[in-house]
């Protein structure tokens, strides 16, 4: 009977000591003698995602940013942005408007094929807009449009019911994204088996756990992609992304921490940190609503932004590595306006308070946050900071399904948010125009209910209006009223967000668009993303 | 009879739980609408896919609705993903259960040999520091182990990886080294309390008159300690193996968000986050038959376990 156990253990023992060892099961297309110089063929990363997706058809799953930077290995948009932030066709060859901008020719560019062999046609794109059009996700987004026509077999006439000068930028997010008519004739499998015709094939998915894509051996985009195989591994939990990538278990971690930017960033060496910027970037602030006491009256809320010391804010909770935000866009967008936004001034914030407590009584609202320790540090802060105005909140903590419903339907007075990180300013049309005020109780995607003629008129001025200048004088307008009505307390851009990599990862932020153009290095919040084809693997 | 008895039992648990459950998430504040829209989604696509998901249903109808379903061995369907619970729950279950059997194993595997050697050591050195490592090991929570394991065996010695999982059918070596620091993490508190419940136990048999007679027949200390009073001072270790599966169960679900596990414990959780309501009430029938099956299976075992039982 003791016989067998000796030699048992020992063969245990091997096993174990044998995987604990260190050495992965080989994976094929390993690096192999990548030149120093360029871009290598070959090798294999892995890549670490802080959340799943929650399917991958664009037409009915809802996409974040981790959705993006799975799918978009795999399904394609007919529109991209450049560095510059500016719209540039990709499986589309030329976006054309009417004189007056109500109308959009879509040429598609041939010879581009999906990986289950059928060729990109104008009524395919047709198709994918329509099913866009009708889905549920994008009802709203897509309102403006009419129909579709077919003019040609690699044209589609887009006929919209306004002028509407930013619509390519649509097409560069989910709305835009093409897939094949099988993935639309049965969206469950497009939602589990993306189809595209981007630079790599689905292989694998294991839901919460990892999807694996390989390249794709006849894509459109010569010598593209370098990778033979991307691994995306989902890992949720921040501390222990970062301490993988440290581990030599992924190549590179998407994260907003500030800690990882500050200590990857310091060994330069072995790491390297793409930081998102400009108009990619969300703003973190407070959600005010304007249709309930006391936050109606525009000099608590004034009184609010006056209280709200952003710079200890931010030394705080970011490690003073974010700058203040006076507005949905920061200082190196195109679109920034200086001026008129409440600074911090106690005095002044005190004296308001007093003033409407005279009129009204003690002011008093309850501010919502989830309950993750770094948020409620903040939502903490901030109560510290208004009671010092004389404003007594009281924080009520609501888990994120929560704290959406209470925000859209009005039941609440004021709560944390992250929002605004569209390429255009009219990506946030929907959220401050006066047509989605709507009352307490009903759904509202203006979730602050601020009815403002001004801003609602210059929002339509922007989309409506060719004139670059006049947009750029629309936009000002906004950011005005904004700070004058104050239905957001703005604190910081929130550019934390960022791709921490291997140094011998390459590419992240660097690719080119089909055309030629430097394409947008990162876009995306919390954690942002990024193409994958043009990313190559060097020896170190 | 015994048998029948229990089956009967677990039905009556399963329809409170289920009920139970069912009735609170519903409580939660939110739904899943927003989840699969999103933010921007018109107020009347919301209402149609509240129709669609029967959510504009009475409370009651929709969970007899579903116990409908699950007699029928229909689990349901996803609110978020659009698939069959049961699909993804037995997906997720082989993950979950090798890690809960993994964690056993490394509780009991400790629990047993220090546990035995505390207790013919009572009140000396050895005895003194398997207290003391029990309190620290109790007292930290297996967030705070896991993160500290990580960092020693997976960033500093680089022995196992730090985070993700291969499933045993692809690669049994790469499997293990997957499952073993996130056993630890779980086993640790486990063992601690396994080990403290057989030391006092097993000190009290060793007063027992049996043992003062088999000594005075010349048996050796270690055969009375393995043979004799072993068994008989398992009780309680074998009633705690079955009651702390709930808690097991609790630590999976931190355990698996922390190693990037795809377990049912991360399934549920990111359910309840998402109001998906069908997937976690899948997951509670998981876990509530679970529970009853390991404890009527340890009621078994006393018996097997100490004759006197049987007898009794």
């Amino acid at each position: 009977m003791k016989r067998w156990r000796m030699p048992a253990t020992l063969a245990l023992a091997a096993t174990v000591l044998l995987a604990c060892s260190g050495q992965r099961p080989v994976e094929p297309g390993a690096p192999s003698g990548a030149p120093a110089t360029g871009p290598a063929q070959g090798g294999r990363l892995i890549y670490a995602l802080s959340a799943d997706a929650n399917g991958f058809n664009p037409v009915t799953d809802q996409f974040a940013a981790q959705s993006y930077s799975m799918s978009g290995t795999i399904i394609e948009p007919l529109v991209s942005v450049d560095a510059d932030g500016g719209w540039k066709p990709y499986l589309a060859e030329s976006l054309t408007p009417n004189q007056k901008y109500d109308e959009w020719t879509i040429k598609v560019r041939s010879g581009i094929s999906f990986s289950d062999g059928i060729s990109l046609t104008g009524d395919i794109v047709k198709a994918n807009l329509e099913a866009q059009k009708r889905s549920p996700l994008t009802a709203a987004v897509f309102g403006p449009i009419e129909s579709f026509e077919l003019p040609d077999p690699m044209t589609v006439k887009v006929v919209l019911n306004q002028p509407w000068v930013a619509f390519p930028y649509y097409l560069a997010a989910q709305n835009g994204m093409i897939v094949p008519p099988s993935s639309l004739t049965d969206p469950k499998t497009a939602s589990l088996k993306p189809v595209g015709t981007g630079p790599f094939l689905f292989k694998e998915y294991v839901p919460d756990n990892r999807m694996v894509v390989t390249r794709n051996p006849r894509y459109w985009r010569q010598g593209l992609p370098y990778l033979d195989e991307i691994e995306f591994r989902i890992l949720p939990d921040s501390q222990t992304r970062a301490q993988t990538l440290e581990a030599g278990g992924v190549d590179a971690i998407g994260t907003s921490r500030d800690e990882d930017l500050t200590k990857f960033g310091a060994l330069k060496d072995a790491y390297t940190v793409h930081r998102a910027g400009g108009m990619a970037v969300a703003e973190y602030m407070f959600l005010l609503n304007t249709a309930v006491a006391p936050l109606d009256d525009v000099r608590v809320r004034r009184a609010l932004a006056y209280a709200t010391d952003r710079k200890t804010v931010i030394s705080t909770l970011r490690g003073g590595l974010t700058q203040p935000a006076d507005g949905p866009w920061s200082k190196d967008s195109p679109w920034y306006a200086a001026g008129g936004y409440p600074d911090y001034d106690l005095a002044k914030a005190t004296a308001l308070i007093k003033e409407v407590e005279a009129e009204k009584g003690p002011i008093s609202f309850e501010l919502i946050s989830t309950p993750d320790p770094n948020t409620m540090q903040g939502v903490e802060l901030a109560q510290d900071m208004w009671r010092k105005a004389g404003v007594k909140v009281t924080i009520k903590q609501a888990d994120q399904a929560d704290l959406i419903n209470r925000a859209i339907t009005g039941n609440y007075a004021a709560t944390v948010w992250t929002q605004f990180s569209a390429q255009d300013p009219d990506g946030e049309y929907i959220w401050m125009h006066q047509a989605y005020a709507k009352p307490v109780g009903a759904i509202s995607l203006n979730m602050t209910r601020l009815k403002d003629a001004k801003l609602s008129a210059a929002l339509d001025t922007g989309r409506t209006d060719p004139d670059p200048a006049a947009r750029k004088s629309a936009y000002a307008t906004v950011q005005e009223r904004l700070r004058e009505l104050v239905p957001y307390v703005f604190v910081d851009h929130l550019d934390t967000g960022a791709i921490i990599a291997k140094t011998k990862v390459r590419g992240i932020g660097e690719h080119v668009l089909p055309d030629g153009e430097k394409g947008l290095p990162l876009t995306g919040s919390p954690v942002p993303y990024h193409p994958f084809g043009q990313l190559w693997v060097s020896e170190r | 009879m015994i048998v029948v008895h229990r089956l009967v039992r677990l039905l009556v648990v399963l329809v409170v739980v289920t009920f139970l459950s069912f009735a609170l998430l519903n409580l939660l504040p939110g739904d899943p609408v927003t989840q699969i829209l999103g933010l921007s989604a018109t107020e009347e696509a919301r209402a149609q896919l509240v129709r669609e998901l029967g959510l504009d249903q009475p409370l009651l109808v929709r969970y007899l609705d579903w116990l409908g379903g699950l007699l029928g061995g229909d689990f349901g369907t996803s609110y978020i993903t659009r698939m069959p619970v049961g699909g993804e729950l037995a997906g997720r279950l082989p993950v979950t259960l090798e890690l809960l059997v993994a964690a056993q194993i490394v509780a009991l595997g400790l629990a047993i040999p220090v546990g035995v050697a505390a207790a013919r050591r009572a009140g000396r050195a050895l005895d003194q520091a398997l207290t003391a490592l029990s309190f620290a090991l109790l007292s930290t929570p297996v967030f705070v182990l896991g993160v500290l394991l990580i960092l020693v065996f997976a960033v500093t010695w680089q022995v196992v990886p730090a985070t993700g999982w291969t499933p045993i059918t692809l690669d049994l070596g790469w499997n293990l080294t997957s499952v073993v620091l996130p056993a630890i993490t779980l086993g640790c508190g486990q063992f601690a309390v396994y080990a403290r419940l057989l030391r006092t136990d097993l000190i009290a048999t060793l007063q027992e008159d049996y043992i003062t007679l088999a000594r005075a027949r010349g048996l050796s200390p270690r055969r009375i300690l393995w043979r004799h009073a072993l068994r008989p001072s398992a009780i309680s270790l074998i009633t705690a193996i079955g009651l702390n599966l709930g808690a097991l169960i609790g630590g999976t679900v931190i355990i698996e968000t922390l190693f990037g596990l795809p377990g049912v414990g991360r399934l549920i959780v990111d359910s309840i986050f998402s109001r998906d309501y069908l997937t976690v009430q899948g997951g509670v029938v998981l876990i509530s038959v679970g529970y009853v099956v390991v404890n009527f299976a340890v009621d078994l075992v006393y018996a097997a376990v100490d004759p006197r039982i049987r007898r009794a």
